[in-house]
């Protein structure tokens, strides 16, 4: 078992020494992942959603009872500091989560609104299902209609005798469900969603699996695509949200909230950076390999270190720097995620991309294509509501 | 025949000492004079009690240059330096915060107090850490002199001038509020918790004849930070042998160099002749010569005792005489039988192996720093513990501890006058002691020696002028091109050929080394040795 | 339908009116809006018992500035000034009443009574102020130095202001940058020796500033006051706003009473576009001009969403807290203070150890058992704010918390009185029998009936970085991050204090954008 410090708590990586058969639990079957470390907040009072619409750049009024929105917030200039989700629980509250602490940054903005804002990240656990059969295994222990549950809606469910909040939501890029439970409870919840796994090959997965799946599916990770604006100590290391895919997440017809201005001057003038896909050339790289008399050995990890980016005419302007990666077991792709200048965005543009085979540094081609680089159907599907 | 030297150092402190080394180390003929039997100065170690060696006075090394110990090699001459991992407060009512390295249970410690201020703190960190590159680019060079058209002084100036420009407009401006405000003013910027706040306040007033809510206060807390600028994670700790550990590694540096050192040989006055220095008479009548004078000592003892008033331009003695100094503070050392262990947090754990503040809330610093104001040492006082010997237990006997106490405020000017204070001493103890036992329940039990040095103690066996352990309180218009006067700024003093190293010169203050070092620097640039 | 109007001032104190005048003058069509009945706000005279009336909260005038006066040609509309400050009566617990007057000779004969040194120390003080004033003056009567950015043309204003403070001659520039950082009461203690005079003459520098006399800095706020002390204005403050709101129709504005600005109008694109009341008619103008608190104009008169954060934290760290209460006192009789009467104003402190105790308690929420009087007599020069014979006693009590730790209610304004009475019994021994009639303001009472939040009478602390950027980087040249929307009160640069600069300098900024 493999673990490392995650906001505080020791997380496990992988349960044995190799995470393969987790990503495939992930991909083919169902993994359970532990995420309670995250952060989470409660908002509750008559004007919570004009309170989180202040600071959210989604329009949270706008948000149905039952639904999930996925978003980001930004500091005074439109400069992100963190992302998460933000769940619609009743008309007067929401369930939000985020990976670095955010209470005293919400709660800055607390001032005039009649809201309660609670943080219960040590009081809730979180359980991310995911995979193919994790709809199969959830219907196996709780009460809750999954078939017409929605991607990004949320209910309560029961199991056994206690409370659950469903979401379905998560990190992977796949069918999958996000479960929130009160800490007393939460072993109970894993016990009994393991038992009813048992059949449907789930096993408990780690970090270094999700980091794989959700490279795979173009999902950004804070402090490895972007850093906290309020963390940064340079304005180079800030970024907007288009600069960092999350442009469609931007509402700006609307009442003000943080960032409005500076967001709407770079809707108008322009990013400055954009993230891309980068779908790094196989035959390259295998070729480089050759040349030194080695099969091509790429590690089944995603990576996440910076690596520098170069224009096709010419390998000595930098065009960008990839920030994680990985090699992609499901598509047999070198893929990575890459902040590139705005003129280096467009879909199938070619670039060169850093490698060091043997001590000795080399650049091989690179395409810009989406960040969405697995993408299956199932994710969003709805039994209950098949597509026409 | 006695020798002719280049240049004599009155006072061997860790800055007399630095600034020797580099003379030597250019080649130049020094003589380090110190009056006691120890070297070190206010850095001093002692064993004061069979077995026990005390950090007499300094007791944690804060923000010695790494480049001093990097150009003099001290490493090989045996400093070495221990950082501290925590920050313990006990409190009252059986609660306590401990902070500590780690980011993540520093957090949790704190959100029992306050959510908000937990998360704020590494951010306030990091702000401060930013603002550091101001505090490095004044305190690692000589001040500058507003005055001078000389292009040097212009350029330092222009210097400074970038260094304020590069922090950009929102750096500056929390600057501006960072020199002007109080501790505990500039705090509530960021933090609601008092907990937090109270303990945090306190290096605003370390030293300083001050409270946490006067104006002014706040700069010091930009200190606390600076140690990472210098590429090490934690800037505070104890050094190896206790701090005169880190006076003795200066002094072999300067012996190395070939500077001479003789203890046990207090100066009386400095010789002037012509208007000009030109060597010192020892109490003993000897009378040595060099080519120039090098004062490690205050700046009130050097202008007045050393060079006396009948050789000093009436501007220049108003200018000393305004000086402020008002030591404000004591320190109590205590011998014990066996780890104290606080009642709110039992054991010996790591909690205990940094620093140890007895600061429960602001109206208690605030209260301390009343009675001070009128006259009167604090009945519960401010108290910065440490317990060396649980890093270090090459310092007492196995199992036996040290704890020794930086006590504020025992203001030097009593009201029945400075030189009652020996009559006040062992009730002063006894306030300390009193204060500790209300958190550690025992310590009388423990107590094996006692030693209380008061601020006239401090004045009269360390030489500290009314007792400040920084040569001259640290207010803004003591700093920079004031310190220790206008006009004589720059480690030259108003005689020709006399030059001063010590805390009361910019930048001051504190285990740093860096007056020691820039004073050598600008001599041996100036071409003045 | 309602009139538009080029500019909305809100509140119709001497700093509101200024700014409307400044600005109708320049042909813009004004409004001013004032919630009270009558205007002047801090500066209005009110009667406070019946048949006895005050000249204004504050009783100070001297920083009234000159060219606020020749420029509104306030004398055609009936001002009338006497030069220098007005003589001031310093009182020791000893019995004894120093005259503080403009007249530097004349105070120093007196001091002289005391001590000699003294006499040579106040020569000494008042050359050195007279000396620095062209330095204040070009830093306290110009608009702000602006620290928004630092580009060529920011460091060429400070460097500006650098070279001012040069060419006071580098003995006293140096002696400027020494003695401005200093506590008052180490300042003073180096040219003075006898306590009631230090602690007189230091009073003022601590007036809202939430410190005691050994504090840092606080000898900066005693050179700001003294340099700036010009002319003093005849019949006190109420007769600065006779005569302000005389040139203000003169000028075509138009002013309206009773009526409290509920909300600042912003448009779609975040722009103001008027002032809705409180009973929900609204004014429509492109420009709102707010003499209010930086608390009232930011929390109150908007909604949260329309600020900032970083405007919000820094509203929310403005350092505002209110020490200073008001007694008013009607009594049946002409007053003397250590057996001195006739004078306008007096001044207690006798020591700065006095001085300092005075204030300890404000840092535990508690008021003085012992404050600081600074007394006004406005009966002397204005017999007919009272019944023949009769006396007007107007009292600024220092030091009084807000944030009261009991709270302000009848019974701790009773006690403040007490604490009064009993401090100036020492004085004016048998004074509480002769009283007919009195008033207690708590800072509560003066934040609800003046809108100063937390009572204080500066609108904001005087500390250094406030008054560098005065109330803060953001609003520091009387623009706001509102477009459209400026401060021309005194929580903006110069600071507190009846001087009419803030609405001056606003509205010369509001003329030079719009």
């Amino acid at each position: 078992m493999k673990w490392k410090e995650w906001a505080g708590y020791y997380a496990v990586c992988s349960y044995e020494t190799l995470h393969d058969s987790e990503y495939y639990a992930f991909r083919n079957s169902a993994g359970l992942l532990d995420v309670s470390p995250l952060f989470k907040y409660r908002v509750t009072g008559p004007d919570a959603a004009a309170f989180l619409s202040r600071i959210m750049v989604r329009n949270i009024e706008k948000l149905a009872v039952g639904r999930v929105s996925y978003c980001c917030w930004c500091d005074d200039y439109g400069k992100v500091v963190d992302d998460g989700t933000v769940m619609r629980r009743g008309e007067q509250e929401f369930f939000v989560t985020s990976a670095d602490p955010c209470y005293s940054w919400f709660s800055r903005f607390l001032r005039g609104y009649r809201v309660e804002l609670t943080d219960i990240s040590d009081q809730v656990a979180g359980l991310a299902l995911q995979g193919p059969t994790s709809r199969d295994i959830l219907k196996q222990i709780c009460d809750a209609d999954l078939d017409a549950l929605k991607y990004f809606a949320t209910c309560k469910a029961r199991v056994n005798e206690f409370e659950i909040y469903i979401s379905r939501t998560g990190y992977t890029g796949d069918l999958g469900y996000e479960l929130w439970v009160k800490n007393e409870h939460a072993l109970k919840l894993w016990d009994a969603i393991m038992a009813a796994g048992r059949n449907y090959d789930i096993r408990p997965a780690g970090l270094d699996a999700l980091d794989v799946t959700r490279v795979e599916a173009g999902l950004i990770l804070k402090d490895v695509d972007y850093f906290n604006a309020l963390h940064a100590l340079i304005d180079e290391r800030k970024s907007s949200p288009y600069e960092i895919s999350l442009g469609w997440t931007v509402d700006l017809e609307r009442a003000p909230f943080n960032g409005q201005a500076a967001l709407q001057t770079e809707k108008e003038h322009g990013s400055k950076w954009a993230i891309v896909g980068l779908d790094i050339n196989w035959p390259e790289l295998e070729e480089l390999y050759y040349k030194r008399g080695l099969p091509p050995v790429l590690s089944n990890h995603a990576w996440r270190s910076s690596i520098p980016i170069y224009t096709a005419k010419d390998k000595r302007i930098q065009a960008g720097y990839a920030t994680s990666g990985t090699w992609s077991p499901i598509l047999k792709k070198n893929i990575a995620l890459a902040t590139v200048q705005k003129q280096y965005d467009k879909i199938g543009m070619e670039l060169q991309f850093e490698v060091t085979v043997e001590h000795v540094r080399h650049t091989v081609s690179a395409t810009v294509c989406k960040t969405q680089f697995y993408n299956p159907e199932r994710k969003t599907s709805t039994p209950k509501f098949p597509k026409s | 025949m006695s020798k002719k030297y280049d240049a004599i150092i009155i006072g061997g402190g860790h800055n007399g000492l630095i600034c020797a080394a580099y003379l030597a180390k250019a080649g130049r003929q020094v003589l380090v004079l110190e009056k006691r039997h120890v070297l070190g100065g206010a850095a001093v170690s002692e064993e004061l009690y069979p077995g026990f060696t005390f950090s007499v006075a300094s007791y944690v090394v804060s923000l010695f240059r790494p480049h001093i110990i990097r150009e003099l090699e001290l490493a090989k001459h045996g400093y070495e330096v221990i950082p501290m991992d925590c920050s313990f407060l006990p409190l009252p009512d059986g609660d306590s915060l401990a902070r500590w390295a780690d980011s993540h249970r520093s957090r949790r410690e704190i959100a029992r107090f306050s959510k908000k201020d937990s998360e704020v703190y590494p951010e306030f960190s990091r702000v401060m850490t930013h603002m550091g590159k101001l505090a490095k680019a004044v305190i690692d060079h000589p001040a500058p002199n507003i005055n001078s058209i000389n292009p040097k002084e212009i350029a330092n100036l222009l210097r400074l001038g970038k260094a304020f420009k590069d922090l950009g407009p929102d750096l500056l401006h929390l600057n501006i509020k960072l020199v002007t405000m109080s501790a505990l003013d500039f705090l509530d910027l960021w933090f609601e918790s008092e907990v937090l706040k109270a303990p945090m306040s306190v290096s605003g007033i370390i030293g300083t004849f001050q409270g946490i809510r006067s104006p002014g206060t706040a700069y010091v807390l930009l200190h606390h930070y600076m140690g990472q600028l210098d590429g090490v994670f934690r800037s505070w700790g104890f050094s190896k042998g206790g701090t005169g550990g880190v006076s003795m590694a200066c002094a072999r540096a300067a012996m190395s160099y070939g500077a001479e050192i003789r203890t046990e040989a207090p100066v009386k006055q400095v010789i002037i002749k012509n208007g000009m220095a030109t060597g010192v008479v020892l109490e003993n009548g000897d009378e040595l010569y060099a080519k120039t004078v090098i004062s490690n000592l205050d700046p009130n003892r050097t202008y007045l005792k050393m060079v006396g008033e009948n050789h000093l331009d009436p501007d220049v003695l108003k200018d000393i005489k305004r000086f402020k100094l008002r030591g404000s503070s004591g320190k109590v050392n205590l011998a014990l039988d066996s780890v104290p262990e606080f009642s709110c947090r039992p054991g010996d754990g790591d909690h205990i192996r940094g620093d140890i503040a007895i600061a429960p809330s602001i109206d208690y610093l605030e209260k301390a720093y009343d009675q001070a104001k009128y006259g009167e040492f604090s009945t519960r006082p401010y108290i910065n513990a440490v317990i060396p010997t649980l890093t270090d237990p090459s310092l007492a006997p196995p199992g036996k501890h040290i704890l020794s106490c930086f006590v504020q405020y025992a203001p030097y000017h009593i009201k029945e006058g400075a030189e009652n204070w020996p009559k006040y001493r062992e009730a002063f103890g006894d306030t300390v002691v009193d204060t500790l036992a209300e958190y550690i329940p025992g310590l009388k039990d423990k107590i094996l020696f006692r030693q209380v040095l008061t601020p006239w103690d401090l004045e009269q066996t360390m030489g500290l002028t009314e007792g400040n352990i920084f040569q001259g309180e640290l207010s803004l218009e003591q700093l920079l091109f004031q310190r220790p006067v206008a006009n004589y700024s720059g480690y030259k003093t108003s005689i020709p050929k006399l030059w001063m190293c010590g805390s009361g010169t910019h930048p001051g203050g504190g285990i740093m080394g860096a007056s020691g070092e820039l004073c050598a620097k600008t001599m041996l640039t100036s071409r003045a040795i | 339908m309602s009139k538009a109007y080029d500019i909305i001032v809100i509140g119709g104190g001497h700093n509101g009116l200024t700014a409307a005048i400044t600005l109708a003058r320049e042909n813009k069509k004004v409004l001013v809006l004032e919630k009270r009945s009558m205007l002047g706000g801090i500066a209005a005279g009110e009667e406070f018992h019946p048949g006895y009336s005050t000249t204004g909260l504050l009783h100070d005038t001297s920083g009234v500035r000159n060219r606020v006066i020749k420029e509104f040609t306030l004398e055609k509309f009936g001002l009338k000034t006497k030069q220098g400050k007005p003589t001031v009566g310093l009182l020791s617990k000893q019995g004894d009443c120093l005259p503080l007057s403009n007249d530097v000779e004349a105070t120093a004969a007196a001091i002289s009574k005391f001590s000699a040194k003294d006499a040579a120390g106040y020569r000494d003080y008042m050359a050195f102020i007279s000396a620095i004033r062209p330095f204040m003056k070009n830093l306290l009567d110009e608009q702000p130095p602006d620290l928004s950015a630092l580009g060529t043309k920011q460091l060429w204003g400070l460097l500006k202001k650098g070279l001012a403070l040069k060419r006071l001659g580098k003995k006293t520039m140096m002696e400027f940058l020494k003695v401005a950082p200093m506590s008052v009461a180490d300042f003073l203690n180096e040219k003075f020796e006898t306590d009631f005079i230090k602690a007189g003459i230091a009073a003022p520098a601590l007036y809202g500033s939430f410190t005691g006399p050994w504090s840092s800095y606080t000898t900066l706020n005693l050179l700001m006051l003294e340099c700036l002390a010009g002319e003093h204005i005849i019949g006190g403050p109420q007769a600065l706003i006779a005569a302000l709101e005389e040139a203000a129709k003169n000028a075509g504005v138009d002013i309206k009473t009773n009526a409290p600005a509920d909300k600042i109008v912003l448009d779609a694109g975040r722009k103001v576009s008027g002032v809705k009341l409180a009973d929900g008619e609204t004014f429509t103008a492109p420009v709102v001009a707010s003499s209010c608190t930086p608390q009232v104009t930011f929390y109150d008169l908007l909604q949260p969403n329309q600020i900032s954060y970083a405007l919000e934290h820094a509203v929310k760290h403005y350092r505002s807290r209110g020490t200073t209460a008001k007694v008013s006192l009607a009594v049946n009789k002409a007053v003397t203070f250590n057996g001195v009467g006739g004078l306008e104003f007096y001044r207690t402190g006798n020591s700065f150890d006095d001085m300092e105790r005075a204030f300890d308690p404000a840092k535990y929420r508690q008021s003085s058992a012992e404050p600081l009087l600074d007394i006004h007599v406005p009966t002397v020069s204005k017999p007919n704010l009272a019944p023949a014979g009769h006396s007007v006693i107007s009292i600024l009590v220092h030091f009084a918390p807000f944030n009261l730790k009991d709270g302000w209610h009848d019974e701790t304004k009773k006690k403040l009185f007490d604490s009064v009475m009993k401090t100036l019994e020492s004085y004016s021994p048998g004074i509480a029998s002769s009283v007919v009639g009195s008033e207690v303001l708590s800072p509560a009472d003066l934040e609800s009936r003046y809108s100063l939040t937390n009572g204080h009478i500066y609108h904001g602390e005087e500390a250094v970085d406030q008054i560098i950027t005065r109330p803060f980087p953001l609003c520091a040249q009387y623009a706001t991050p509102v477009s459209g929307l400026y401060l021309c009160g005194s929580g903006s640069h110069p600071g507190g204090g009846i001087t009419c600069m803030p609405g001056y300098l606003g509205a010369q900024t509001i003329l030079k954008n719009c």
